[in-house]
C-alpha cells in the first residue's frame, strides 16, 4: 500500500505523509484539545526533531492502512461521540486526499483537559 | 393566528418571568421545530464526513436533554438548565451533537444561580455558551455551528443596551443566527462548492427559531417556506413521511416567468397538499409536494400559470409505500443511552415483524442454513446509542457467533441462549428493558423453559435418528431440536408432533407458517388442531422462514 506504478516510475506515499493528514484532521475535530505522544521516547524524539506528528502513528500492512491517534479530549464532552467523530474525520480526510483505503482508525483517549468544572 | 392575538401573546410572555418551567417549554419548542426541519438539516451535510445525519444527531441530542427535564417540576431556572445540560451531554451524538451539548453546558453554567432569566442573564449566557463551545477545539473551523453561536453572542451583546427584555434578545439572536448561517459558504469553501449552508449551524438556528416561534404562538409542526439549493434537495428522504390521504407525489420543474413570490407560492401549495419542498438552481425551480388523489393535477395547472413547466413527475406513493412496508421497513424500538437493547436473529420477514412489534432494537437476518457471522451480529448493535445489549441467537448454531460478538465488543453484552424462534419470542415477552443487564438476561433465560418448540420440515436424506426412520422427502417433526416423528404430509406431521408434545396439557399453540405455505393452508391445519384439542387456543402467524413449513410454539 502506498506504492503505485506509472509508466514513468513509482509513487510511494510514506506513512509520515499519511500521518500529517491524520494529525491535522484530528486537531480540527471538535472535542479534541491536543494530541499526546504515545510513549516517553516518542515524546522526546518529537521534541528534538520538531516533528509535528506526535500522537499519530501509521502502519501499512499489505493493502491496509491502520492509523492510531492518541488524543486529549475536553472534559465535559461525551467522549465516545468525540472519539467516533475523530475516527470518521481522519478516515474521510486521508481517503479523500490520498485515495487510499483506510482499514482502521484507532482513537486512544490519553487524557482529559479540564477547562471548567460544572 | 392574527396579528392582534400574537401581540397579546407576546405581551403576556413579557409579563411572566422566564423561570425553569418556561425554559423547559422553550427547550421542547426548540426540539420540536428542529425535528420538523430535520430532513432539511440532514440534506445539508457535506462536511467533514458526508453521511447526512447532522439533523438526526442534533435531534437525538436535544431529545436526550428533553427526556431529562420533561418530568421535572422545578421552577428554578438554573436547576432546570443544569438538567438540560446534563441530558444533552449524556445523549450527545455526532460532531454537531457534541457541540450543541457544549453550547448548552456553557449556557447552563452561566445561569446556574439565576432563578429567572432577564435580558442581562440571557446575553451573558450566550457569551458563556460561545466561550465553552470554542474551548472544545484546538483549531476551530469557521463557517460552522461555532461561527453561528459566536455571531449570536456578538449580536446580543451589542443589542443589550437597546433591547427591552429577554424576548427582544431572543429575536436578535434568531436574526443573527439566520444571517450567520447564510454567510457560512463565504467562510468555508467546501460549503460553497457544494452549494449549501452549514448543516449544524442551520440546526442551531432552527432550535433558536423554534423557541421564538413558541413565544409568538406559531406552529411548530409545519416547516416554513424556504428555497433550498437544487443540489441539496433530498426527495428520497421525503418518501418516509407520507401522510394519511396524501397519495400522490408530484414533482414539477419550472422556470417562473417573473420573480417568484415565495409566500403566495407556498400559500397556494399549502392548500393542495403537504411535504412541500422548493429548490432552485440557476433560475430553474423544482417543486415537490404530496397531494390527495383527486388533486394530483392541481399543482401542475397552478405552476403552468406562473411560468414554464419543463418536467413533471407524478408517482403513486401508496403503491410505493406498500412495497417498502413489505420489504424491510420495520419499526424498531428506539433505545436510549443506558437502556437495554435487544438484538435478535430472525429467519423470516414475518417473524422479524413480530419481533419488531415486541420491542427489539435490531434484527440480524439469519437462521438454520444461513448463519450470520460474528461481524453481522456486531454490526447490528454497535451503532445503537446504548452500551447494554442482549442477543437472542434463536438457533443453536448461532449461539457461538453471538458469544464471539460478546467477546469482541466493548459494550456490555449478555447472550440469552435461545435455540429456537419460539424460545426467542417467549424471552422477548419477559423483557423489562431497564435495570441490571445480568438480572434481566437471567429472567429471560428462565422464561425459555416455559415453551416447547416444534419444527416441521422435509428430510433431505434417508436416515435413522433417535429411533425414527426417515426417508428422503418425508415430512419430519422436531420437538425441542429432537426428531420425534416422520410423516407423509405436513398436516400429519403437525398432528403427530402435538401428540408427542402432550399438547392437551398446554394452553396455547402458535403456528408460524413458512415460505411455501399459504395463510389458508395454515388456517386449515389450525381447524384440524382445534377439532382434536378443543381446550387449546391456536394462533396462526406469518413467519416467512425458509425450509421450515411450520415453527410451532407450545405454551
Amino acid at each position: 500500500m502506498g506504492d503505485d506504478k506509472t509508466t514513468l516510475g513509482g509513487i510511494h506515499i510514506s506513512p509520515n505523509a499519511v500521518a500529517t493528514i491524520a494529525y491535522h484532521a484530528t486537531l480540527e475535530s471538535y472535542g479534541v484539545v491536543g494530541l499526546a505522544p504515545k510513549n516517553l521516547t516518542d515524546g522526546i524524539v518529537s521534541r528534538i526533531t520538531h516533528e509535528p506528528l506526535r500522537g499519530v502513528s501509521v502502519r501499512y500492512s499489505g493493502e491496509d492502512i491502520d492509523i492510531d491517534v492518541n488524543v486529549i479530549i475536553e472534559y465535559g464532552t461525551r467522549i465516545t461521540s468525540v472519539a467516533q467523530s475523530v475516527a470518521n474525520t481522519v478516515r474521510f480526510h486521508v481517503e479523500k486526499a490520498l485515495g487510499l483505503r483506510v482499514n482502521s482508525v484507532n482513537v486512544h483517549v490519553a487524557g482529559l483537559r479540564v477547562s471548567d468544572t460544572d | 393566528m392574527g396579528i392582534a392575538e400574537r401581540v397579546a401573546r407576546v405581551e403576556k410572555f413579557r409579563k411572566m418571568p422566564i423561570d425553569g418551567q418556561s425554559l423547559k417549554r422553550l427547550v421542547e419548542a426548540g426540539l420540536t421545530w428542529l425535528r420538523t426541519n430535520q430532513q432539511i438539516v440532514n440534506s445539508l451535510n457535506v462536511f467533514p464526513v458526508p453521511d447526512g445525519d447532522t439533523g438526526t444527531n442534533m435531534v437525538l441530542t436535544l431529545q436526550a436533554a428533553w427526556n431529562e427535564v420533561k418530568d421535572s417540576g422545578t421552577r428554578h431556572l438554573g436547576e432546570m438548565a443544569a438538567m438540560v445540560s446534563k441530558g444533552a451531554l449524556m445523549g450527545a451524538r455526532g460532531n454537531s451533537g457534541v457541540i450543541t451539548s457544549q453550547i448548552l453546558r456553557g449556557f447552563s453554567r452561566s445561569v446556574h444561580d439565576n432563578a429567572t432569566l432577564d435580558k442581562e442573564a440571557l446575553v451573558k449566557a450566550f457569551g458563556e455558551a460561545r466561550d465553552t463551545a470554542y474551548k472544545g477545539v484546538v483549531r476551530p473551523v469557521e463557517g460552522t455551528i461555532l461561527t453561528v453561536i459566536k455571531e449570536v453572542a456578538l449580536a446580543t451583546e451589542s443589542a443589550l443596551g437597546s433591547a427591552q427584555d429577554a424576548i427582544e434578545i431572543l429575536e436578535v439572536a434568531v436574526k443573527a443566527a439566520d444571517e450567520a448561517v447564510k454567510n457560512t459558504p463565504e467562510l468555508l469553501p467546501v460549503l460553497k462548492q457544494a452549494g449549501v449552508v452549514d448543516s449544524g449551524g442551520k440546526g442551531l438556528f432552527f432550535i433558536l427559531e423554534g423557541m421564538l416561534r413558541h413565544v409568538y404562538g406559531e406552529s411548530l409542526e409545519t416547516p416554513t417556506m424556504s428555497v433550498q439549493p437544487l443540489s441539496a434537495m433530498n426527495l428520497q428522504d421525503a418518501m418516509g413521511e407520507v401522510e394519511e390521504g396524501q397519495d400522490y407525489e408530484v414533482v414539477v420543474d419550472f422556470v417562473p416567468s417573473g420573480e417568484l413570490d415565495l409566500s403566495s407560492f407556498y400559500g397556494r401549495l399549502e392548500v393542495m397538499g403537504t411535504s412541500i419542498q422548493v429548490g432552485e438552481g440557476e433560475g430553474m425551480y423544482r417543486m415537490h409536494i404530496h397531494v390527495p388523489t383527486e388533486k394530483r393535477y392541481e399543482p401542475i395547472d397552478y405552476i403552468m400559470g406562473i411560468g414554464t413547466v419543463t418536467k413533471v413527475a407524478i408517482e403513486n406513493l401508496l403503491a410505493q409505500m406498500d412495497d417498502i412496508q413489505k420489504s424491510s421497513q420495520l419499526q424498531f424500538t428506539p433505545v436510549e443511552p443506558g437502556q437495554i437493547a435487544v438484538v435478535v436473529v430472525s429467519p423470516g420477514a414475518g417473524l422479524s415483524r413480530i419481533f419488531a412489534s415486541l420491542g427489539v432494537a435490531a434484527i440480524v437476518p439469519g437462521g438454520q442454513t444461513m448463519n450470520p457471522s460474528t461481524q453481522d451480529i456486531l454490526k447490528s448493535f454497535e451503532n445503537l446509542p446504548t452500551d447494554k445489549v442482549i442477543i437472542l441467537p434463536n438457533n443453536k448454531n448461532i449461539i457461538l457467533a453471538a458469544n464471539q460478538a460478546k467477546e469482541v465488543t466493548v459494550k456490555q453484552v449478555a447472550v440469552v441462549p435461545t435455540r429456537t424462534v419460539p424460545q426467542g419470542l417467549t424471552a422477548m415477552l419477559s423483557l423489562i428493558p431497564d435495570g441490571d443487564l445480568g438480572a434481566v438476561a437471567e429472567k429471560m433465560t428462565k422464561a425459555i423453559a416455559t415453551v416447547k418448540t416444534g419444527e416441521i420440515t422435509v428430510a433431505t436424506r434417508t436416515v435413522e435418528i433417535d429411533g425414527v426412520n426417515v426417508k428422503d422427502g418425508q415430512v419430519i417433526a422436531l420437538l425441542d431440536g429432537k426428531l420425534v416423528v416422520s410423516a407423509e404430509t405436513v398436516e400429519q406431521g403437525v398432528m403427530d408432533l402435538l401428540e408427542k408434545a402432550n399438547a392437551a396439557e398446554h394452553e396455547l399453540v402458535t403456528l408460524f407458517y413458512g415460505e411455501g405455505i399459504t395463510h389458508a393452508e395454515a388456517n386449515r391445519i389450525k381447524d384440524v388442531i382445534v377439532q382434536k384439542y378443543f381446550n387449546l387456543e391456536v394462533e396462526v402467524q406469518e413467519g416467512g422462514q425458509p425450509h421450515y413449513q411450520f415453527l410451532i410454539s407450545i405454551e
